[in-house]
């Protein structure tokens, strides 16, 4: 079987396992029974294990690092999420988040598989040292920031819950055997929700943002240092750069919020908002900006992985907006109803205690 | 100007300043060129008054950081041991076992009438971490500065050359001679390479030299780069008339890149290093122990809290 099949091969079975266990895992996010989240845990590893065949077997009969042109990147900035889903699971039970993890890996690889597969000779300016450097660290910050944005939004989640609860709970407990025994099995499952604590996820979120934004800085440094040598300026305000110092910004900010100890809270949106500039950066400078008639680049050829399919490529990238905007919508937290709550307060306190 | 240095100093303030950047910035961004945006003075302020903030920030703070790093407090109340975030007391051990059997530590003690006092640390370079990527960030400014001021001095910056094929361009003191011109393809027909030969000829010096996309030649300040080739005569008869290289001279390129890796290794350093103090305090036959890190200290306390236990079981096996 020669190597370009191999990889096609490769690629399919990953993009069906992320499939199924997508489906896995929703169905695990409706019914709760645990079997179903380990039996798509399982098939994510699956997937990975072909993922990483197909992804080295394009490395070597294309003859360049698979991290140049769309489908390319996005493979592999796949990978990357998925790896790190499954490192974290070694030590620890983030099994369910597998929820969020497998259709976005999914839909990843889909859009992959959407944009020309051809492996592309380099042009002239990506023949460097530093396209083996340089983009690996960037996209590895980025796997870093998905993981802080992942877990501060389940922070906001189970922010959002905790005030929701503690009260009504309170007033419950005694009475309501129900509750009690729903509860019981809440405290069996495996949702990371349940499992976690506020310190746990905000904790994880400040070191996936200590492990990203060093590599970020260096990402940045060494793509001052390519621009230098291939550009003749280290900096020229091109919208790649732009974007990619507005998100080491943003995490300088969170980085700044989180030694001064502000709310966690804050720090969570801070983290949100920095992986939106992840997502401007990563894939708006290349849809969104050519189709204002004003944007030259000069970057032509280099940051070339957001060629063909622009359309799907815009839909994509607003897409991913939406839904990051949708989440953090809902982890809102609903103002207190005046018209019930007193009421229920009262009633609770007058009802004795057995 | 109390006020003045209590608002530059202030945390809050470099975020808002950090804040408005980032968001004229995004505006900036879908500006071609970019210098409309961010030459424009009102954005130069902005890096302005961020350099003073974060320059502010840091000269105020280091001095006293240095002065409670370096001389930490060693004869300290019992009150100040048990308000630390880990602390404990352990009878029966002597200040000499704890010194014999906790190794690792470099132990400073102290004595009086009836207690004896004993200090050590770990990390101390990482309470100075912040301010090494200040001052990693202030230098790359600088280097920013200094190019753009040596740039704009020198008459040959940002020019374009063209040199036709087998003429000679003439600079300060050197010459640069075009040679040739090639343009390889892969079995595609995309294009593989952009090369230029020149010779350089500084007196009695003459070299051959190659200069292509990724490799551009540097010469007594001056780099030159390919910036644009005869495409036309590449497509008729696979020769270049001519070749346009652009001309840099940038002497703030090495204040830039130091500064941009003393701010990667200031902002490694204030990540991964924890600054760890341990206080002992022997008085009435009683250790009490204390503990503070400034990052992550669950594994710092969980190294502390076993060494406490084997210093109990010493005690009690003795017993």
């Amino acid at each position: 079987m020669d190597i370009a099949a191999l990889e096609h091969l490769g690629f399919e079975i990953a993009l069906g396992a992320y499939l199924i266990s997508s489906i896995l895992f929703i169905l695990y996010f409706s019914t709760k029974k645990r079997r179903l989240a380990e039996m798509g845990f399982t098939l994510v590893g699956f997937g990975f294990a072909f993922q990483t065949l197909a992804l080295a077997a394009r490395w070597f009969y294309a003859g360049y690092p698979p991290w140049v042109n769309t489908y390319e990147v996005m493979s592999f900035f796949a990978w990357t999420i998925v790896g790190a889903y499954l490192i974290l699971n070694v030590r620890s039970d983030y099994r369910s988040v597998g929820t969020l993890v497998a259709p976005i890996a999914f839909a990843m690889l889909g859009f992959a598989s959407l944009q020309p597969a051809n492996p592309s000779p380099l042009v002239p300016a990506l023949q460097s040292v530093w396209l083996l450097i340089h983009v690996p660290i960037v996209i590895l910050s980025y796997c870093a920031f998905f993981v802080a944005f992942i877990a501060s939004v389940l922070y906001l989640f189970k922010d959002k819950k905790l005030s929701e609860r503690r009260p009504v709970q309170e007033a419950l407990q005694p009475r309501d055997s129900a509750a009690n025994a729903a509860r019981a099995v809440s405290s069996e499952s495996i949702g990371v929700l349940d499992k976690f604590s506020l310190d746990q996820l905000d904790d994880l979120a400040y070191k996936s943002v200590a492990v990203g934004f060093p590599l970020l800085t260096i990402g940045i440094i060494t793509g001052a240092i390519w621009a230098e040598t291939a550009w003749g300026s280290y900096w020229s305000w091109d919208p790649k750069e732009t974007w990619s110092l507005i998100t080491w910004l943003v995490f300088l900010i969170y980085l700044h919020a989180k030694t001064q100890n502000w709310s966690s809270s804050l720090a969570a949106y801070i983290a949100t908002f920095g992986f939106m500039s992840v997502i401007c950066t990563f894939l708006g400078v290349g849809y969104v900006l050519p189709f204002l008639e004003t944007y030259v680049s000069i970057s032509t050829g280099l940051h070339e992985y957001v060629g063909g399919g622009v359309v799907a490529g815009t839909v994509f990238f607003f897409g991913i907006l939406g839904f990051m905007i949708l989440l953090l919508l809902a982890t809102r937290k609903k103002p207190p109803r005046p018209s019930d709550a007193p009421p229920a307060t009262a009633s609770t306190e007058a009802a004795p205690v057995r | 100007m109390n006020f003045a240095i209590k608002l530059f100093t202030s945390t809050k303030f470099a975020v808002a300043t950090m804040a408005v950047i980032i968001l004229i910035s995004a505006v900036g961004s879908f500006y071609p060129g970019g210098d409309a945006v961010f030459g424009s003075l009102p954005f130069l302020v902005l890096i302005g008054l961020l350099a003073v903030s974060t320059a502010l920030c840091s000269l105020t703070r280091v001095v006293p950081l240095w002065r409670g790093v370096m001389h930490p407090p060693i004869e300290v109340s019992d009150e100040f041991v048990q308000k630390l975030p880990y602390n404990a007391s352990i009878s029966g051990v002597t200040v000499s076992q704890v010194k014999a059997h906790w190794k690792g530590y470099k132990w400073h003690e102290a004595k009086s009438p009836d207690t004896t006092f004993l200090f050590a640390q770990k990390g101390r370079i990482g309470r100075f971490g912040p301010h090494i990527a200040h001052f990693g960030a202030l230098l790359l400014l600088l280097g920013v500065a200094v190019g753009a001021a040596y740039g704009y001095a020198n008459p040959y910056n940002n020019k374009i050359a063209v040199i036709p094929e087998g003429g000679t361009l003439q600079v300060d003191g050197f010459a640069l001679q075009l040679n040739g011109f090639n343009v390889s393809y892969y079995n595609t027909g995309a294009v593989q390479d952009y090369r230029a030969t020149i010779t350089l000829i500084d007196g009695n010096l003459v070299q051959t030299r190659d200069i292509t996309v990724n490799g551009p030649l540097t010469y007594k300040g001056l780099t030159f780069y390919l910036y644009a080739y005869d495409s036309n005569g590449v497509m008729e008869s696979g020769k270049a008339s001519w070749v346009a290289f652009q001309i840099k001279s940038d002497a703030g390129v090495p204040l830039v890149y130091a500064g941009a890796v003393v701010t990667l290794v200031g902002i490694m350093i204030s990540l991964y290093v924890s600054h760890k103090r341990i206080w002992v305090k022997w008085s009435n036959e009683r250790i009490l122990l204390g503990a503070i890190s400034n990052k992550s200290s669950a594994r710092f306390f969980r190294d502390i809290d076993s060494m406490r236990a084997k210093l109990e079981d010493y005690s009690q096996a003795r017993d």
